[in-house]
C-alpha cells in the first residue's frame, strides 16, 4: 500500500509543469524514502530528476516499494481538476493497477476522487555519480528563466563561459548575436537575489537553448537555480524544493565535430 | 535473405528486444550500413512510372538518387552513415546464390510471357524481380560516396558481417540492413527501415541482441544454431521444421548435433538434407572473414561540391538545383557542433524495468503470436 498527502496541490501541480514538456511516460519509485522519478527525454539529450522526500508529506505511507509507471499528460489533465489549495492524497495498492487522486478542498466541503490507469513503461535507468564540478552558478531562476527566454530569439544554442569576472551566456544566429554577462553579487541582503559563482578554473560549454527552455518551467518552484559544470559533461540546473527535495536536470553539451574519438 | 521468420520468433517470444523509434532519436549515431542491400531496395524502390530512373544513355540511376537522397536524410538527422559493401560471396553461398539465378530465369521468362498478353501489372512485378545490383551500380555509389564525404568498406566477404564486426568493435553504434542474420553475425544493434523513404513514414526498429538472447533465454551458439535451423543463405534446413518447432527443439537440446540425435527416431517427419553443412555454416556465422575494426578507420569529409555536381549532373542527368542544395545540407550537418548523447555520459543500470514486469511478462507470454511491436499500454 502506498499513501502520500500533501497540503497543497499546488506544488504537485508545479512538478508536473516542471516535467511535462520533456517526458510523455515515467515512473515513478516510491519507496519508503520518497517518491523518486529519473527520465530521459525521448532523444536522450536531457535527463530530469525528481525527488520528493517523505518529509515533505502531510502523511506518508510506502510499505513495498512500488513503481508507479504514468502518462504525465493524463496526470497533468487530472491535477487540473484540482485547486491550488486543496490537499492532494495518492494511493496505490501493492498489486494493484491504478493510482487514486483525492482532492479535498480547504474547508473540507468538497472531496473529489479520480482513479488513473497505471502503465507499463520500458524506461532505462541511467546511474549518476555524485561528482564535483569545476564550475557552479547560482542565480535567482526567474534570472535564468530570461536569460534562456531572451537568448533563444538569437540562436538555437548558448554558449556558457565561467571566468573570473563573472558568468557570460552568449548566442549568435543569421540576424546577430546577443551575450548577457552576469556577476558575482553575493553581498545583495536577500539571499534569493545573490548571483554566486563558484570555480577551480575557467571553462566554455555549448547547449541546445531548447532544453533549457524545457528546464525553466520549474522556475515556480524555486527561487534559485544552480548550474553545474564541467568541461565536456552535461550541465545540471538544480533546482530546490523548498521543504521537500529537488529537480535536477541533466543535459548533453554539444560538441564541436572536429574529429571524432569518441562517444557511440 | 536472411533467416528465415526470426523476426517473428523474436516478436513471439522477445517482444521486448524491439523497439520502434524515429531517424531524429539518433542522432550523434554512426551507423554502419549494408550498402548492397540499400542499393538493391532503391533499384526496386525508386521508380517514376514503373520503371527505373535513367540518364541520357539510359543507364539506370534509380540506385544514385537512393544513395544520395537518403544519405542526406541521415545527415540531416544527425546521423553518421558509413556504408559496407558485399565483397566475394562465401562458398557455403553458392546454392543460394544459385536458387536467385534459378528464380530470376523464371521471373524473366513469366515477363516474356506477361509482355506478351500485355498484361501491365504482371510486366511490373516481374521486372522488379529481375532486379540485380551489378559490380557497375556498386561502383557509382562508391564514386558517390566519395563525393559526398561519406566514408565506406568494401568487406572481404559477406557485408553484413563486417557491420556487425564494426559494431562489437565500438567503431559504430548499429547496423542497418533487412537481413536479420546481422544478428546471427552477433551485431549488438540491429537498425530495420533505415534507409526506407521518408514518405512511407515506417518506424525505425530496433533490436537489441542481448535482449533477444535474454528473451529467447539462448546463448549466442544456440542462437546461431537457432538460425541455422530456421533457414538461412548458407545451408539448407531440415525439412518439417517451422518457427515454433525450431524454437523449442533448441530450448530442449541446445544444439544441431544434439537434436539430430534426437530426431532419429523420427525420419519420416523431418527430412535431414543430406551432406547437411550446418556445421560449416555455424563456422561461418562465428568466424566470418572480416577486416579486423581496429584496421579500419572512418573520417567523415567534406563534400566536393562541385565534383558532386559534375558527377550527378552532368553524367548522370540528375537537376542541378536539387543536387546542390542537397549538398548544401550536408555541407551544413558537417560544419555545425553535433549535440551530444546523454547516454554516452552515464550508464544505463542494468535490470532497466524492476519488479512488477514479472507478472506483465507471464501475460505477455500467453497472448503468443501477436508479435507484439512495442510496449502495449494499460497494464491488462
Amino acid at each position: 500500500m502506498f499513501e502520500a498527502r500533501m497540503a497543497q496541490a499546488a506544488l504537485l501541480k508545479k512538478v508536473l509543469e516542471a516535467v511535462k514538456d520533456l517526458v510523455t511516460d515515467a515512473n515513478w519509485d516510491c519507496t519508503s524514502a520518497g517518491i523518486s522519478l529519473q527520465a530521459m527525454d525521448s532523444s536522450h539529450v536531457s535527463l530530469v530528476s525528481l525527488l520528493m522526500r517523505k518529509d515533505g508529506f502531510d502523511m506518508y505511507r510506502c510499505d513495498r516499494p512500488i513503481s508507479l509507471g504514468i502518462n504525465i499528460a493524463s496526470m497533468t489533465k487530472i491535477m487540473k481538476c484540482a485547486n491550488n489549495n486543496d490537499a492532494v492524497t495518492l494511493r496505490a495498492e501493492d498489486e494493484g493497477d491504478t493510482v487514486v487522486f483525492t482532492f479535498e478542498s480547504a474547508d473540507q466541503e468538497k472531496v473529489s476522487e479520480f482513479e488513473m490507469k497505471l502503465m507499463d513503461i520500458d524506461s532505462e535507468h541511467l546511474g549518476i555519480p555524485e561528482r564535483e564540478h569545476t564550475a557552479t552558478v547560482k542565480m535567482p531562476a526567474s534570472e535564468f528563466h530570461g536569460i534562456c527566454r531572451d537568448l533563444s530569439t538569437i540562436g538555437e544554442t548558448v554558449q556558457v563561459s565561467v571566468t573570473k569576472e563573472g558568468v557570460q551566456f552568449t548566442a549568435s544566429g543569421d540576424t546577430g548575436k546577443g551575450t548577457i554577462t552576469l556577476r558575482n553579487n553575493s553581498s545583495v541582503d536577500e539571499e534569493s537575489q545573490q548571483v554566486v559563482i563558484t570555480m577551480q578554473e575557467e571553462l566554455s560549454l555549448s547547449f541546445a537553448l531548447r532544453y533549457l527552455n524545457f528546464f525553466t518551467k520549474a522556475t515556480a518552484l524555486a527561487d534559485s537555480v544552480t548550474l553545474s559544470m564541467t568541461a565536456d559533461l552535461p550541465l545540471v540546473v538544480e533546482y530546490r524544493i523548498e521543504d521537500t527535495g529537488y529537480i535536477r536536470y541533466f543535459l548533453a553539451p554539444k560538441i564541436d565535430d572536429d574529429d571524432d574519438e569518441d562517444n557511440n | 535473405m536472411g533467416i528465415h521468420d526470426l523476426s517473428k520468433v523474436i516478436g513471439d517470444n522477445a517482444s521486448h528486444a524491439v523497439k520502434e523509434t524515429e531517424m531524429k532519436n539518433l542522432f550523434g549515431r554512426k551507423v554502419a550500413i549494408d550498402a548492397s542491400m540499400s542499393i538493391y531496395q532503391f533499384l526496386i524502390a525508386v521508380r517514376s512510372e514503373g520503371s527505373n530512373l535513367t540518364n541520357a544513355e539510359g543507364e539506370t540511376t534509380s540506385h544514385l538518387s537512393g544513395i544520395f537522397y537518403r544519405t542526406i536524410r541521415m545527415v540531416n538527422n544527425g546521423v553518421k552513415p558509413v556504408y559496407v559493401f558485399d565483397g566475394k560471396p562465401p562458398t557455403l553461398k553458392s546454392g543460394e546464390l544459385a536458387k536467385r539465378t534459378e528464380r530470376r530465369k523464371e521471373a524473366q521468362s513469366k515477363l516474356e510471357a506477361a509482355t506478351e498478353e500485355g498484361v501491365q501489372a504482371d510486366m511490373e512485378k516481374f521486372t522488379r524481380r529481375l532486379v540485380k545490383v551489378t559490380p557497375e551500380h556498386n561502383r557509382q555509389c562508391q564514386e558517390l560516396l566519395d563525393l559526398m564525404g561519406i566514408p565506406y568498406i568494401v568487406a572481404p566477404c559477406e557485408a553484413e558481417a563486417q557491420c556487425a564486426e564494426l559494431v562489437k568493435a565500438g567503431k559504430v553504434f548499429a547496423t542497418a540492413t533487412e537481413d536479420m542474420d546481422a544478428l546471427t553475425f552477433g551485431t549488438s544493434v540491429l537498425l530495420r527501415h533505415m534507409t526506407f523513404s521518408e514518405a512511407r513514414k515506417m518506424p525505425i526498429q530496433q533490436f537489441e541482441l542481448k535482449k533477444v538472447l535474454e528473451g529467447l533465454d539462448l546463448s549466442q551458439d544456440e542462437f546461431i544454431d537457432l538460425c541455422i535451423l530456421l533457414g538461412c543463405d548458407y545451408c539448407d534446413k531440415i525439412g518439417g521444421i517451422g518457427r515454433v518447432r525450431a524454437y523449442s527443439l533448441i530450448k530442449e537440446h541446445h544444439s544441431i548435433e544434439a537434436i539430430l540425435e534426437a530426431i532419429k527416431k523420427e525420419k519420416k517427419k523431418y527430412t535431414v538434407p543430406d551432406d547437411w553443412k550446418f556445421a560449416e555454416a555455424r563456422e561461418l556465422f562465428k568466424n566470418p572473414e572480416v577486416a579486423p575494426a581496429k584496421d579500419i578507420d572512418l573520417k567523415w569529409n567534406i563534400p566536393d561540391v562541385d565534383k558532386l555536381v559534375d558527377f550527378m549532373c552532368n553524367k548522370h542527368g540528375f537537376e542541378e538545383g536539387r543536387i546542390r542544395r542537397g549538398a548544401e545540407k550536408l555541407v551544413k550537418a558537417r560544419s555545425t557542433s553535433t549535440q551530444g548523447r546523454l547516454d554516452s555520459f552515464f550508464k544505463v543500470l542494468p535490470g532497466g524495468a524492476p519488479k512488477k514486469r514479472k507478472s506483465s511478462e507471464n501475460k505477455a507470454g500467453a497472448k503468443k503470436g501477436k508479435g507484439g511491436k512495442v510496449k502495449g499500454k494499460g497494464r491488462k
